[in-house]
């Protein structure tokens, strides 16, 4: 009797795990089609020709595969290669400046003792919460006065202040995670504090700056808002805003073409995701880890 | 060449004052021991004094110079830390001439104390090692060398034997003792022990509840404390009290009736009511003392030596007694009081009478 309840027991157990996995990797495959499913027809698409591609029923796979879609972009009379340059510089430029930025504040959030502290950090935040359009107005305007409509620069000082808080918060994370007695020991050793920002924090913490410098690049990457307002002349446009203007037409679509050109787009981005993965991991998670 | 001299001095946490009115000198080249249970306030002193925290009120002077305003980073001190603030991604040699590259030395003549230290501290074959790949006890030698490199004329220790285990604790308290006398340097160390306050000090500060309760040597505390607090921290195990209340030429207490001697007397005055200290080892087997009775609770078999507690009416007694005496709970005992050695407190101050 008991040998029987027993094994039964057993047997559903065993079910249960079974049953538990099965569900967990549904679950994933959902997540991963949910994903990914994009990013294939948008791969797919690109190597279609354009009659396949504005098929009404959809083909999966290309039926005849072509590569025209790119050699039609680098034959094409929009300057592809300066859009990405554009971009690359103007996105690279917003990282670097916003992380050189934000190191100082975090680390003044991070250890000062001074009362407003908290409420001054809220206060960065708060830029955050507005949509990225409240700004828009702002922004155009400041740029106008200054000068820097239609510069790649103005682009930068748009994405930097889009990208600022986020960076701010995301590096005092690290800060906080770097024990103040090796802060004090410096001190000791008769290193003024910025030097110990320096020599000590800022080596300490370095994965973190690559880490929330991907995060600023990336989303300055996807901007389409800024450059669409800030910059007129076709020549200075970045790719995602380039994409929308040179391909979209009042009546047809080249959407073959723009899938090209968006594979082109997000590639770089891929590769950058990639090449930081590990340290955007340890990143993510310094926090929740005691000492060193 | 430093004596520090602290006057007065106290310290605010928002509204709430964690030190209050400290006063103390400390001589050129002592090793002097702040102890306390936690949260008595021995730290914040100690980070008064290398100026990690400023001062609330009072001052503090090395030699006749007020440093109440110096930055930490001019003040010529070395400071270990509790878990080691070593710097991770420095490696063992770094770690000690960072301290040194800030001073302006010479390559060679880092070099050379780096090495000179590291033969010190036994870490001669770690020094391109990063403090990941050592041990608690290397890495508390790298603390320790780090400090001494710098040959600065205050050194300031913050418990920093707290994270080893007990073997190797004693190992670096003589270790840390070397090398006190082998640099030329002032010492203030704390640590909420007392043993390693009582082996390690010339003098010892007992502080609670962020007040400094007496200053003296390992000596003067365990013989002359001055209230009930440094009585029953000095000391393992720790002295035992007993309430007596004064009848004639009586202590009538709990465990039986003792004598009171003239010096008694003079000691506790007119007070009906005092509180006896009594260490275990003023307590003794055999006739021809006046004795304190009571009944075996617990016997500690130390190898050496026994320690037996027992109670009478509502206070706990401890006796310290060679191997070889037989107790067990529930026992009913006698000992021996050495009348000359009682401690009198009051009872509503616990000052020492």
């Amino acid at each position: 009797m008991t040998d029987i309840t027993r094994s039964g027991f057993r047997a559903k157990s065993k079910f249960g795990k079974t049953g538990g996995k099965a569900v967990q990797y549904i679950l994933i495959a959902i997540a991963l089609f949910w994903t990914l499913a994009p990013i294939y027809w948008m791969l797919s698409t690109s190597f279609k020709s354009e009659l396949e591609a504005t098929r009404l029923d959809p083909t999966l796979f290309p039926e005849a595969p072509t590569i025209a879609n790119y050699v039609g972009l680098a034959g094409s009379s929009m300057p592809f290669f300066q859009f990405f340059l554009n971009s690359v510089l103007s996105c690279l430029l917003a990282a670097i400046v916003a992380v050189i930025i934000a190191v100082p504040a975090a680390y003044a959030l991070s250890r000062a003792k001074f009362r407003a502290a908290n409420s001054v950090g809220y206060i960065i935040l708060v830029v955050r919460m507005f949509p990225m359009v409240v700004l828009l107005a702002p922004l155009y305007l400041v740029l106008l006065n200054t000068g820097l409509l239609n510069t790649l620069f103005g682009l930068v000082v748009g994405y930097t202040t889009f990208g600022l808080p986020f960076a701010v918060w995301m590096l005092k994370g690290f800060i906080d995670a770097v024990p103040i007695e090796i802060e004090e020991a410096a001190r000791v050793d008769g290193y003024p504090r910025w030097q110990v920002l320096l020599r000590i924090v800022i080596p300490l913490i370095y994965p973190g700056l690559i880490t929330t410098g991907i995060f600023v690049l990336m989303e300055a990457w996807n901007n389409l808002i800024y450059p669409l307002t800030f910059i007129t002349d076709i020549n200075k446009q970045t790719l995602p805003a380039a994409l929308v203007l040179t391909f979209t037409g009042q009546f047809k679509t080249d959407w073959g073409g723009m899938m090209a050109a968006a594979t082109i787009t997000t590639l770089p981005l891929m590769v950058a995701f990639f090449a930081v993965q590990r340290s955007m991991v340890r990143g993510l998670t310094a926090g929740s880890v005691t000492g060193t | 060449m430093a004596r520090i001299r602290i006057e007065n001095v106290e310290k605010d946490y928002g509204a709430l004052t964690v030190l209050h009115d400290c006063s103390l000198e400390i001589q050129n080249n002592e090793f002097i021991v702040l102890v306390g249970p936690s949260g008595s306030g021995k730290t914040t002193l100690l980070r008064l004094i290398a100026g990690l925290e400023p001062i609330s009120r009072g001052d503090l002077y090395f030699d006749d110079t007020r440093v109440n305003n110096l930055d930490v980073s001019d003040r010529d001190i070395a400071m270990v830390f509790q878990n080691y603030g070593l710097y991770p991604h420095m490696s063992v040699f770094d770690n000690m001439a960072f301290g040194l590259r800030r001073r302006g030395l010479a390559k060679l003549e880092i070099n050379e104390k780096v090495r000179r230290t590291a033969e010190l501290m036994n870490l001669q074959d770690f020094l391109e090692r990063k403090p990941k790949q050592l041990s608690g006890g290397q890495r508390q030698r790298v603390a320790l060398g780090r400090a001494i490199v710098r040959d600065p004329e205050v050194f300031l220790l913050d418990e920093p034997l707290s994270n080893l285990d007990a073997q190797l604790r004693v190992q670096m308290r003589s270790e840390i003792l070397r090398v006190h006398r082998s640099v030329d340097a002032t010492a203030v160390y704390v640590t909420h022990d007392q043993v390693e306050a009582m082996t390690m000090g010339d003098r010892i500060v007992v502080m609670d509840n962020g007040r400094i309760q007496q200053v003296g040597t390992p000596e003067e505390l365990y013989d002359r404390p001055e209230n009930i607090f440094v009585a029953s921290f000095i000391g393992t195990p720790a002295m035992c009290f007993l309430e007596a209340k004064t009848n004639g030429d009586k202590l009538l207490t709990d465990g039986g009736d003792l004598p009171l001697l003239p010096d008694h007397r003079e000691r506790i005055g007119e007070r009906e009511h005092v509180t006896i200290g009594l260490r275990p080892e003023h307590l003794l087997v055999g006739e021809g003392r006046p004795t304190v009775s009571g009944v075996v609770e617990v016997v500690e078999m130390l190898g050496a030596e026994l320690i037996v507690h027992f109670t009478t009416g509502s206070h706990t007694l401890t006796v310290r007694l060679p191997r070889g005496e037989k107790y067990r709970p529930g026992d009913q005992v006698k000992f021996g009081v050495t009348m000359d050695q009682l401690h009198f407190f009051d009872r509503d101050t616990g000052q020492a009478l």
